[in-house]
């Protein structure tokens, strides 16, 4: 008869509704991807402010549109440009291209009267050849990037200089109109010239590219390390030279809408400086020349940045070289600045991250003759099991057989064979960390998988994805809807599952800055496998770790693991949220399972002890710990000293199991019983123990507690 | 003076180079003994070293250690004069002297504000410097001494018939001292982790341990180090409502500080790089206690180095001395006297 809960007197844990901390706010803004690009949009905002300030009515819109409609091939350009850097090349050539591109649409159209569609192909034809004899010699004959477009770019050159000296007059002198090419030249949609809307699509199109198509990450990958892309299977030369390709039939088109709004060519000035025009713009925009990142906003933002400042200071009338002088005085401030940035963001994030917060577990409680030092260490008697040949068993648990079953760092779920527990083989590889296990009412062990989610597996081995997100929270910055460490679970008796995600803000490397931040930053999750939604029941606790269904099947206990508590839901009315089952541990509970008389395992996975306990109560102290000891020095909780606590059904402790000093159980996180023994793991141990319980029912197990299934 | 401050602090020592890890204090034979504090070598060859309140006496490394001399309280130090007179620190701050037979010389005039008695040195045949720390020796200095900025250590020169007189004092926690190549002496410190002379003028600052005594070689000095430097106990000096906060509420066991043995004990926190993996505590993590003796030239910088890291036992070393051309050492945390063979070539 399981011990009848009084839930509605137990103290109530609170639970805040949300984490608010300006220091939080400010490294989750330091985390995201757009930050990088704050300096040249700063600089953007200061070019603008400062043009209105001395420049009357130059952001009318008259002048706005007459920006965009000159602004747009060059624009292109500049995205063209970015798909070759992103790749890992560069193309000197594209302001020949974009030359040779302007006067073959100029050719098409006025000597050879295309209509406008073939004039707009065979512009993006030409740009593609160029492109093409790029990538061929650069990307799959692997010549360098520099060389060959140094030497397209005056091959080309030559070519547009001879072909345009021989048609220069005739063009000029072409008096074909089309009502489509002016159209294109001069007219505008919605307020907006029709080559502004060419590079606002190509660069949605870029934008589209780069986040969501397998070449776009093709091409970042290539860019960012070619050797690791080659043996991630990427083929790396194919990929440059489509890069260059694609890049061809963009400056091809941004020579068609030059030719159109043009409808000359100038051998002396078209497309003269472009390509540096171009690097300068991509250079600004991306705080250097970076291969392996493709954003065609920030990209853009340099280029608006370079574009208006060079327009309005030659507006303003001043000497061309007056002007370049300035430029190159501007631009290199802005990448000092933005480089400098750059540099110590990541040292800025790192230095705000943690975001510690006073913490008090209060004084231990109900262990009086139980600790340490005032009892004898009941596990040196256990016996050890697989020594050597398990890797970090974070969870065990056994089939109605009594077969034993662990995770293992290196992403197994590893099988252990009864009854005498020496032959271990792998039942399913996973990846990620394997944590928390249980079976299922089919007799599926679901595991918990740190950076992977809740993953099913069966008994033959197949491994199912259960879920790896949830809803995001609110107020807050950082995305928080991916499961990061999946801990610990437990499955009601409906199916539905309970699991914990321990942290939202660390992954299991670092899980022990968690405890140095000290702040609320895990929650309680449901999966129902029927709808196959996933839930928050219950945001911002304190490393919720070990989950255990009560006997009743009524109530969900849940380890507090830095408040030293044990936290009880009910489920019928999990809205209420959770109160304190037991408080007061004298160590950091970790996972919690059923014992065969009603009660309750506690694995305490570290001790608490007075000097850390009041560290715990110095937030500022513990933040510049980190910042200023190495951190193999940070003060911690001893881990190096665990045991099991047992309860009773009401949640109070009766016993309490150590090892000696110096054992080999020590920081343990978890136990089950099974048959009169109990079978102990841990997730920096390479063994599992085995405890005889004297008095223990020697037939119960598990599986039969929870589904009443016997081996 | 915008940068004199920053210009005298010299870069502090890392366990590198000749400094660098390595396992001889625990290969080193060893020979067990119980609660060995301190030793010195007497004219005649042999090796005096304290158990508890005794005195035994080794003639030959190897050999059966003989009682020589028996008090009523714990010997803290020792030190042996070239006429074989020798000197007995005892705690509570007494000494006595006594012959090479082991029985007492009357008439020398110790004073009686000796807090304790660390280490002693025969500045001649009628003269003995004496080191006191300043802390009870119920107190337990390793704790203690990281915390407090009392500078209450001194040395004081007792005669065989005169009044004594204070030849240095305002020193921190000093724990040993070895005549210098010039006539005077040098002095450890334990938690400044420098050698001073007379005047308190740091000789060489920056050691990587906390230091014990400090004795004469033929190459130079040999020191002892009760532990390593550790960069936490560093950053916490500054954090000062803590510290005091720490003093005020917990007993001195449980504070933040140098130990003398790498005990587990369920409410002693540990380094984050301590925590075992499969059982075993690795050599390079983090420990509060340590093993190291340092070789010095004659300039005090380190020629070699010998080491008990955290996964040893042999930590703590209180005491060394160079006896037949071999470095004995005591380790305090396994009470053992340790022969660590030759020591370093001379250079």
């Amino acid at each position: 008869m399981p011990a009848q809960i009084d839930f509605a007197s137990l103290p109530k844990q609170h639970v805040p509704l949300w984490v608010v901390s300006p220091r939080r706010v400010l490294a989750d803004i330091l985390a995201k991807g757009w930050i990088e690009s704050t300096i040249p949009f700063l600089a953007l905002l200061c070019v603008l402010v400062g043009i209105a300030l001395t420049t009357d009515d130059y952001f009318s819109p008259a002048n706005l549109q007459n920006l965009a409609q000159y602004a747009a091939d060059g624009g292109l350009v500049v995205l063209a440009l970015l798909i070759v850097v992103a790749a890992g090349g560069i193309d000197l050539s594209v302001g020949s291209n974009f030359a040779m591109s302007a006067f073959v649409a100029l050719y098409c159209f006025h000597i050879l009267q295309l209509p406008v569609p073939a004039v707009l192909l065979l512009a993006l034809a030409s740009g593609a050849v160029v492109g093409t004899v790029n990538g061929i010699v650069a990307g799959l004959l692997g010549c360098g990037a520099l060389l060959t477009t140094l030497g397209t770019m005056i091959a080309v050159r030559a070519l547009f200089a001879i072909a345009a000296q021989a048609e220069l007059v005739e063009i000029s002198t072409s008096s074909r109109t089309d009502d489509l090419w002016d159209w294109i030249g001069f007219e505008k949609l919605l307020g907006v010239p029709i080559g502004a809307w060419c590079l606002i699509i190509v660069s949605v199109l870029v934008f589209v590219l780069f986040r969501q198509l397998r070449f776009g990450w093709h091409i970042l990958a290539v860019g960012g390390n070619r050797k690791a892309a080659r043996h991630g299977g990427i083929p790396v030369r194919t990929t440059v030279f489509l890069a260059y390709l694609l890049a061809g039939l963009i400056v091809g088109l941004a020579g068609f809408l030059f030719a159109a709004r043009q409808n000359s060519i100038s051998v002396a000035d078209t497309g003269i400086g472009m390509e540096f025009f171009a690097l300068t713009a991509l250079v600004v925009g991306l705080g250097g020349f970076v291969p392996g990142k493709g954003s065609p906003v920030t990209a853009l933002i340099g280029f608006a940045t370079i574009y208006l400042l060079n327009n309005a200071m030659i507006n303003a009338g001043y000497r061309g070289d007056f002007v370049q002088i300035w430029m190159g005085g501007i631009i290199i401030l802005i990448l000092t600045i933005d480089v400098r940035f750059r540099k110590n963001r990541h040292r800025l994030l790192a230095s705000t991250y943690l975001d510690p917060v006073a913490l008090d577990a209060g004084p231990v409680q109900g262990m009086k003759g139980l600790m340490p030092n005032e009892i004898e260490p009941k596990l040196r008697a256990a016996q050890i099991l697989a020594s050597g040949r398990v890797d970090g068993p974070e969870d065990v648990i056994l089939d109605a057989e009594g077969n034993l079953y662990c995770g293992n760092r290196n992403g197994c779920i590893l099988k252990i064979a009864a009854p005498d527990y020496s032959d271990v083989s792998v039942l399913a590889k996973i990846g990620g960390r394997p944590l928390g296990l249980a079976f299922d009412r089919e007799g599926r062990i679901v595991t918990c998988v740190a950076g992977m989610g809740l993953i099913r597996v069966t008994m033959e081995g197949a491994v199912e994805l259960l879920t790896d997100e949830t809803s995001r929270s609110l107020f807050s910055v950082q995305d928080d809807t991916a499961i990061r460490m999946a801990d610990d679970l437990d499955i009601a008796p409906d199916g539905v599952i309970y699991f914990t995600d321990a942290t939202k803000r660390y992954d299991i490397d670092n899980w022990g800055l968690d405890l140095l931040e000290g702040r609320p930053n895990g929650r309680l999750l449901s999966f129902d496998p029927k709808s196959r939604k996933t839930r928050t029941v219950c945001d911002n606790l304190l490393f919720p770790n070990g989950v255990c269904l009560t006997h009743d099947g009524k109530h969900l206990l849940v380890a507090s693991t830095w408040a030293c508590s044990i936290l009880i839901f009910d489920l019928a009315r999990l809205s209420d949220g959770p109160r304190v089952f037991l408080s007061g541990l004298p160590g950091y509970p970790d996972n919690i399972n059923r014992t065969s008389d009603g009660g309750y395992w506690v694995a305490l996975a570290g001790m608490r002890n007075p000097i850390f306990d009041k560290v715990l109560k110095y937030p500022e102290l513990r933040r510049r710990m980190t910042r200023r000891v190495p951190p193999t020095n940070w003060l911690f909780g001893n881990l190096n000293i665990g045991g099991v606590l047992k309860t009773d059904g009401l949640g109070k402790v009766v016993d309490a199991l150590w090892d000696a000093p110096n054992g080999p159980l020590y920081m343990i996180t978890s136990m089950r019983e099974h048959r009169g023994a109990l079978f102990l793991g841990g997730v920096t141990n390479d063994k599992i123990g085995r405890l005889a319980l004297d008095g223990a029912d020697a037939g119960w197990t598990g599986p039969a507690s929870y589904w009443g299934r016997t081996g | 003076m915008l940068f004199a401050s920053k210009a005298r602090q010299a870069p502090g020592m890392t366990l590198e180079g000749i400094l660098g890890p390595n396992d001889r204090l625990d290969q080193a034979p060893g020979m067990r003994a119980e609660q060995p504090e301190a030793m010195c070598v007497c004219p005649d060859g042999q090796l005096l070293f304290s158990s508890g309140m005794r005195i035994h006496r080794l003639r030959a490394w190897g050999n059966q250690a003989e009682l020589w001399a028996a008090f009523d309280r714990p010997v803290t130090a020792l030190s042996c004069g070239a006429d074989g007179l020798v000197a007995v620190g005892l705690e509570g701050g007494a000494l006595k002297v006594l012959d090479p037979g082991g029985r007492p010389v009357e008439g020398w005039s110790v004073p009686s504000d000796l807090v304790s008695v660390t280490d002693c040195l025969f500045l001649s045949r009628d003269e003995i410097a004496v080191v006191d720390n300043g802390y009870r020796d119920d107190r337990d200095v390793l704790s203690v001494a990281p915390w407090d900025e009392t500078a209450g250590g001194k040395v004081v020169v007792i005669h065989r018939s005169g009044e004594p007189r204070v030849l240095a004092r305002g020193l921190h926690c000093p724990m040993g001292i070895a005549p210098d190549l010039s006539g005077g002496f040098i002095v450890s410190q334990l938690e400044r982790a420098d050698l001073v002379d007379a005047s308190g003028r740091a000789l060489q600052p920056g050691y990587p341990g906390y230091l014990g005594r400090i004795r004469r070689t033929d190459t130079g000095y040999v020191m002892a180090c009760l532990s390593r430097r550790d960069p936490l106990i560093e950053f916490l000096k500054n954090e000062e409502v803590f510290v005091a906060d720490m003093k005020a509420d917990l007993e001195p066991r449980y504070w933040i500080s140098p130990r003398a043995t790498p005990e587990f004990s369920h409410d002693f926190p540990i380094e984050l790089g301590a925590a075992r993996l499969f059982g075993d505590v690795k050599p390079w993590a983090p420990s509060f206690s340590y093993g190291l003796v340092i070789e010095l030239d004659e300039k005090l910088m380190p020629v070699a180095s010998a080491h008990s890291r955290a996964n040893g036992s042999r930590h703590a070393i209180c005491d060394v001395c160079s006896w037949n051309g071999e470095l004995i050492a005591i380790s305090r945390a396994s009470s053992e006297i340790l022969n660590l063979g030759r020591g370093s070539p001379m250079p």
